[in-house]
């Protein structure tokens, strides 16, 4: 809201403070200055009158006047075409500072210019408060301007200093001058006197008016007729309180009805009397029709919008705009106002629907006190009839009514110690309520409030303690911390174990990503994995934001393509994510690789981004998190073909179940996601949290020696490595000992010397037993024993 | 024992002079063995006198030992030369690059979420998170946002139906700590997470993005206890001379409400740029528990009161790194994210 020195000044005196000090005091109480704004600016200013005015020799456009400034007479050329002898202006002297700049004296092609012949706009004055012609020229003085005053802006009204204060919803009040002006007073410290208006509206002989709402949207309506006003031009004062707040000034019925709503923050509507024949109105909603408002432009009304209608014709959209045929013009004679309170979520809907922002709908959209349609139309009463000669008056109508209960808090002295720490004595307390002219009564242990119908937002002891120690100050809050029984400061598992798979995969060389969660449809189609059927929103802001995702790795494929267009070479991305579906949540991983995880090109060391090495890196920290190696399988990838190379990916279990896909991705789906060759795995992070870890437990290392054997076979390419590691394993008990200890695959060859559809493999067998030392013999029989058995059992050959 | 002492200065000499142990080695044979000519001055001591042969044979003697000991010295210096021809030999260029492993990172908004964890679980908080997708409810019912609240309409946050969406802050994370609970004390906890916020997205705002709440309940938590607390959680993110200052504000769930401010890290309070001038940066909102919060979760407030605290994760990692745009956080370019790499 807007609120200016002149405003301020009506009601209280802070001619001691500058603009700077109460735009500070204010903020720290909690009503956020956002600007300071100073209607016009200029040093060195002064009324001139212009004695002469002719055409500049040199030019076809600019004059050489003499101005009479008081103590003297400047020759001064001026540009502006409106400029004429008998003028009274504002004249910048040689040294005065304009927002454009410093006047200085000068030769203007070839004649002497001493100052300058101003227009408001050169002294900074919004454009949006001045005519096309002040915009246009020079400001032109009435005829009895003071020559030689030196102070044109305040002899002009635009010398005001305005604050444009950032309200927080709960004091919306504030909007109201006269609640900001107690407001500002309890601040500052400065006594407030508001006019007295009350009753100013329990005046007026019968009268015909009738008004009702046939809509729950409106429970409260004021009508009153005034049978005789005066039209005219509003008296200085009012112009300038307007001009402040932003708006422009029409004519004194106008005016004050724009007045009123800044005071009360009620807004009302003034139809012209004879506009309405048989002076009924009627509020309603389910009007569906086009509409021409004060505006003159034509607005589609829907069912939802409530209207104002008159003879079952719409007069007004209802707290936002008026209507042309009924509106106010220099013509009108005779008036009834409009006062009353409509739904604010209505009012916000319709207001946004049609885009009209009016002063008026933002008010009803903050919310109305209570009390507020009964001030505003008393306080028009007055000025109606000191400024518009109101006479013919009739008695207020009334439909509805809004309930109001008048309220007195009680609250303990220690209870706002309490909530806030500290130790405000009875005096200070009692102070800030005396401040706010909420009438503190001291009851010894106790004090008690009347709340200001307006200060809804007020409901019990915490907001007390609030304007506690925003009017004494944040500066006298003491800095502890909480005296309270010891509690455990922790993470739970599942966020220990995540800190835990971050931890891995970055140290692997993997980067931590995070993604949007909403997606597109086509990445929701794209989903690998998914939690389930995705849910979409009700009104998404865009397509590309429709789905919660039920899958990390379309995201992540999307991270390693936008790196990859910019020549970032090895990407190697993870991310730890919720995702979402109709069935439920859960918490995935995801990562991709691409090129190479680690390499030093020099040395030839490489760890390329392949199948084997994402197959490793689940190997290593599902043990690592204490899942049995012998439980964990890669199986055929019969899951999702259609983004995984179907031969070079596989699901991930642990025992029974998947938990997992890896695998490098299909050529189709790389082409269309531009990622070549790149390595995908996303896993269900709950899944692995929710499986049984096996816990530490000490054995004792063998204390006999260990013997090592090696041996190659061929057999057919399809035979898996693993069938024959399972046989090896299946043979290597010694009088039911499992004494082998280890199976090492240290070679996969295929190509010359081994023909085409088989392929040689090499693996070291490492033999030992916790019981004894094993003799050449014993090993010999079951290293023979185990030959034979994969000769037989998986078709190969033992090659020598 | 003119031809031994010859003898022994030839030999020495050659021995001396030796460069090679196979050289070296064909020397030791030529003198020392069996028919080389320290034993064939053996033969000599047919000639001699009796008295003069034990003296001739402790001669040869000695100079057997001589040479042995001058062979064996000379051996060892061999060796050890070549040793250090080897040594040398094996000379590598220390300067090349070194098989450095790639080590990534967290996510900067990972890394300032744990950061502020482990700030926390040191003061005794636990951390507890929550779904995205929050009811209406606890999104803002129970946070004492009225029905009417323009933040509960279907076009202003992101709803999934009329009951459900994607939650707008933290603190429907805090309503349902509050209610499970209840009516046990004390409460310490932080709620990280994911909001959602219908924006476009540009350089300082993001349809989605991370807070992380606060929440303290006990017999007697004041407001000087929150300002206590984020002084403590200020000086651990920006440096132990920070100091920090409360502004009234307004948020439904507290009463009173502030926000926050911090003495400004970069120009330490004096004004620059990042304060716009002002010496402080605002970090987040706070305020004491709202008695309609608690009574609505199932506790006293006439027993109980609390603080409540909401912080921006981004807004925390912009401070902190001097990022300029919230996007870098989501368009997970390497180079930025490589920016993050070393402990602090």
């Amino acid at each position: 809201m807007r609120i200016s020195r002149k405003w301020l000044s009506q009601y209280m005196d802070i001619s001691d403070l500058s603009i700077e000090e109460i735009a500070q005091k204010i903020t720290d109480a909690g009503l956020e200055v956002e600007a300071v704004e100073h209607q016009s600016q200029g040093t060195n200013l002064v009324i001139g009158e212009v004695l002469e005015c002719t055409d500049h020799p040199d030019s076809d456009h600019l004059h050489c006047t003499k101005v009479n400034v008081g103590n003297e007479v400047l020759n001064i050329v001026c540009g502006a075409p409106n400029v004429a002898a008998g003028q009274k202006v504002i004249v910048a002297l040689p040294g005065a500072k304009l927002p454009g700049g410093e006047i200085k004296k000068g030769v203007i092609r070839g004649q002497e210019s001493n100052g300058m012949i101003c227009s408001l706009l050169e002294l900074g004055v919004d454009p949006h408060l001045l005519t096309e012609e002040q915009k246009a020229g020079i400001e032109i003085l009435d005829a009895k301007a003071p020559v030689g005053n030196t102070d044109p802006l305040q002899y002009l009204g635009w010398d005001d200093e305005i604050l444009e204060i950032g309200l927080t919803p709960n004091r919306n009040d504030c909007l109201a001058s006269f609640n900001m002006a107690v407001e500002a007073g309890a601040i500052l410290h400065r006594e407030v006197k508001l006019p007295a208006y009350q009753k100013a509206s329990e005046c007026g002989g019968l009268t015909k008016l009738q008004v009702s709402s046939k809509t729950k949207k409106c429970p409260l309506f004021l009508g009153k007729v005034i049978g005789n006003i005066t039209i005219k031009e509003s008296p200085l004062w009012m112009k300038e309180l307007l001009r402040a707040s932003g708006m422009h000034s029409i004519n004194n019925v106008v005016d004050i009805s724009n007045i009123v709503m800044l005071e009360t923050g009620q807004p009302m509507h003034f139809y012209d009397k004879d506009a309405i024949k048989n002076q009924e109105i009627t509020v309603v909603d389910g009007i569906q029709e086009d509409y021409t408002a004060l505006d003159g432009v034509t607005y589609a009304l829907q069912p939802e919008d409530i209207v104002i209608t008159n003879d079952g014709k719409p007069i007004g959209i209802a707290g936002i705009m008026g209507g042309d045929d009924s509106k106010i013009l220099d013509t009108t004679t005779g008036l009834i106002i409009e006062c009353a309170i409509f739904n604010h979520v209505s009012i916000r809907n319709t207001a946004r629907r049609l885009n009209l922002a009016t002063e008026s709908s933002v008010r009803y959209q903050k919310g109305i006190e209570p009390l507020a349609a009964q001030k505003a139309v008393d306080r028009a009463v007055q000025l109606l009839i000191e400024y518009a000669d109101a006479k013919e008056i009739e008695e207020t109508v009334q439909y509805g009514q809004t309930p109001y209960q008048p309220k007195t808090l009680s609250c303990q002295y220690m209870a706002i110690n309490d909530r806030l720490g500290t130790d405000f004595t009875k005096e200070e307390i009692l102070e800030v309520f005396k401040r706010l002219q909420w009438n503190p009564i001291d009851h010894q242990d106790h004090f008690t409030v009347d709340i200001p119908s307006y200060r809804t937002d007020v409901e019990g002891m915490a907001d007390l303690s609030e304007e506690v120690i925003r009017l004494i100050g944040y500066d006298r809050l003491p800095s502890t911390l909480p005296m309270m029984e010891m509690t455990e400061g922790k993470l739970n598992p599942s966020q220990r174990l995540r800190r835990e798979l971050r931890q891995y995969f970055t140290a692997q060389g993997l980067q931590d990503c995070v993604t949007y969660t909403l997606i597109s449809t086509k990445k929701m189609e794209k989903a690998i994995l998914s939690a389930g059927e995705a849910i979409e929103l009700a009104s998404p802001m865009s397509e590309e934001r429709r789905y919660i995702r039920t899958s990390i790795l379309p995201s992540l494929i999307d991270v390693v393509s936008y790196n990859q267009a910019r020549h970032i070479p090895n990407i190697n991305v993870f991310e730890l994510s919720d995702v979402a579906a109709k069935e439920g949540v859960q918490t995935h991983g995801a990562f991709v690789l691409s090129e190479e995880l680690q390499q030093t090109k020099w040395t030839g060391y490489s760890l390329p981004a392949d199948f084997y090495t994402a197959k490793g890196l689940m190997e290593a920290i599902l043990e690592k998190v204490g899942i049995n190696e012998k439980r964990i399988h890669f199986v055929a990838n019969e899951f999702d073909t259609q983004h995984f190379h179907p031969y070079r990916s596989a699901c991930i279990r642990i025992d029974q179940e998947t938990i997992g896909i890896v695998g490098q991705i299909h050529p189709q789906y790389a082409k269309e996601t531009d990622c070549k060759d790149v390595i995908l795995c996303e896993f269900d992070y709950g899944k692995i949290l929710a499986s049984k870890k096996a816990k530490i437990k000490y054995v004792p290392i063998s204390k006999y020696p260990s013997v090592q054997r090696d041996l190659a076979f061929v057999m057919d390419r399809s035979m898996p490595v693993s069938q024959v590691v399972d046989v090896i394993n299946k043979h290597g008990k010694l009088d039911k000992e499992m004494i082998v200890k280890s199976v090492e695959v240290f070679d996969v060859y295929q190509g010359e010397h081994v023909a085409d559809n088989e392929k040689s493999i090499a693996l070291r067998i490492l033999f030992q037993s916790d019981k004894k030392t094993l003799n050449e013999e014993e090993i010999n029989t079951l290293f023979n024993g185990i030959i034979d058995a994969i000769q037989k059992e998986c078709n190969a050959t033992l090659r020598n | 024992m003119e031809q031994i002492e010859q003898l022994q200065k030839e030999a020495l000499e050659k021995i001396r002079d030796c460069q090679q142990g196979s050289a070296l080695n064909e020397l030791r044979v030529y003198y020392l063995g069996k028919k080389g000519p320290v034993q064939g001055l053996m033969k000599n001591m047919k000639s001699l006198s009796s008295e003069e042969k034990p003296i001739f044979g402790q001669k040869v003697n000695q100079l057997k030992q001589e040479l042995s000991q001058a062979i064996e010295e000379k051996r060892q210096e061999l060796a050890q030369k070549e040793m250090l021809a080897k040594i040398e030999n094996e000379k590598i260029d220390i300067t090349l690059p070194g098989r450095k492993p790639h080590l990534a990172n967290l996510h900067p908004l990972n890394l300032v979420t744990q950061e502020l964890e482990d700030l926390f679980i040191g003061l005794g908080y636990q951390v507890i998170e929550g779904d995205d997708i929050v009811s209406d409810e606890y999104c803002f019912e129970r946070a004492n946002i009225p029905k009417d609240h323009p933040a509960r309409d279907m076009q202003d946050s992101l709803y999934i139906d009329p009951n459900w969406l994607l939650r707008t802050h933290t603190t429907a994370i805090q309503m349902k700590v509050l209610e499970e609970s209840a009516p046990s004390l004390p409460i310490k906890v932080v709620c990280p997470g994911k909001v959602y916020r219908r924006d476009d997205d540009d350089a300082t705002h993001s349809h989605q993005f991370m807070q992380m709440e606060g929440l303290v309940i006990g017999e007697n938590v004041t407001l000087s206890d929150l300002k206590g607390t984020l002084e403590f959680m200020a000086r651990k993110l920006f440096g132990q001379d920070r100091e920090i200052r409360f502004r009234p504000s307004f948020f439904p769930f507290t009463e009173p409400s502030v926000e926050v401010d911090v003495s400004c890290h970069i120009c330490n309070g004096k004004g620059c740029p990042t304060c716009k001038g002002t010496g402080w940066i605002e970090i987040l909102g706070a305020g004491e528990v709202h008695p309609n919060v608690l009574k609505m979760a199932g506790y006293d407030p006439e027993k109980c009161s609390g603080f409540a605290f909401g912080v921006g994760i981004e807004r925390v990692a912009m401070l902190k790194y001097g990022i300029d745009d919230i996007r870098h956080f989501y368009t997970n370019d390497m180079r930025f994210m490589d920016e993050f790499k070393r402990f602090e």
